[in-house]
């Protein structure tokens, strides 16, 4: 009986599904030789949370990896992955950076 | 009275931040300093629905409470289809955010303009908010 119990638990755990909150794309520049990319997620348990900070984090990592250049064709992407009673929020962002 | 008591602490302690969208734009670094910048407006929203629901249950005699079902059932019919959050009394509230973000940035130097539509819910009233957070070009440096 305790193994069945473990067993959903951690089909539960591992499966999780995920969805596919917003996606935007600005103008693609000519020059795209340089792709990073950033990203940045919470935990949430049962869906409580208090703040929105997450996305904020998100858009410091992608501007710190590209420090006196041009980020353009900025790919960003909201998702959240449901596994048992807890949740992952993300923001992935990807673009070109440009250094003259 | 407890349950409605049980409810009002429940609803007024179980803040939640919600994230509907979220869009970041092109972010020029190579102009000079940057500036952080924001605006953000809210609307307060409420599920009529949820309202109702709470309304059955505080309701201590069964007609008013099969009262409250069926405005329920009623409400939820008229707010029935896609939305994104809970539906608010004025749909204009994000209309002069631009005119907000540029007395922020005299200059209009404007880069990395990020779109945030997020909302802190507190049971069935929310607070709708739309947040757009940039970076202003300080020229000269």
């Amino acid at each position: 009986m305790s193994r069945l119990i473990f067993t959903f638990i951690a089909l539960f755990s591992l499966a999780g599904c995920v969805n596919l909150n917003s996606v935007s794309l600005t103008q693609i520049p000519d020059d795209r030789s340089n792709l990073i990319s950033a990203e940045a997620h919470d935990w949430l348990f049962l869906g409580l949370t208090s703040n929105n900070d997450f996305v904020d984090e998100a858009i410091d990592n992608l501007k710190s990896k590209c420090e006196g250049g041009k980020l353009q064709g900025i790919l960003t992407k909201h998702q959240t992955t449901a596994y048992l009673l807890v949740f992952k929020r993300e923001v992935i962002a990807s673009g070109y950076c440009h250094k003259a | 009275m407890y349950k409605l008591m049980l409810m009002s602490a429940i609803l007024l302690l179980g803040a939640c931040a919600r994230v509907d969208y979220v869009q970041l734009g092109d972010i020029d670094q190579s102009q000079g300093q940057l500036t952080p910048i924001s605006v953000k407006v809210s609307q307060f929203a409420i599920e009529m629905a949820a309202v109702a629901e709470v309304g059955r249950h505080v309701a201590t005699n069964s007609a008013a409470r099969s009262q409250s079902q069926e405005i329920r059932d009623l409400l939820a019919l008229i707010n029935m289809g896609p939305r994104t959050g809970n539906p608010v009394f004025d749909d204009t509230y994000a209309e002069n955010i631009l005119d907000q973000l540029y007395q922020q940035c005299p200059s209009g130097n404007i880069t990395g303009i990020r779109n945030i539509r997020e909302a802190k819910t507190y049971g069935p009233v929310s607070g709708e908010i739309v947040r757009i957070d940039a970076f202003c070009i300080q020229s000269g440096n």
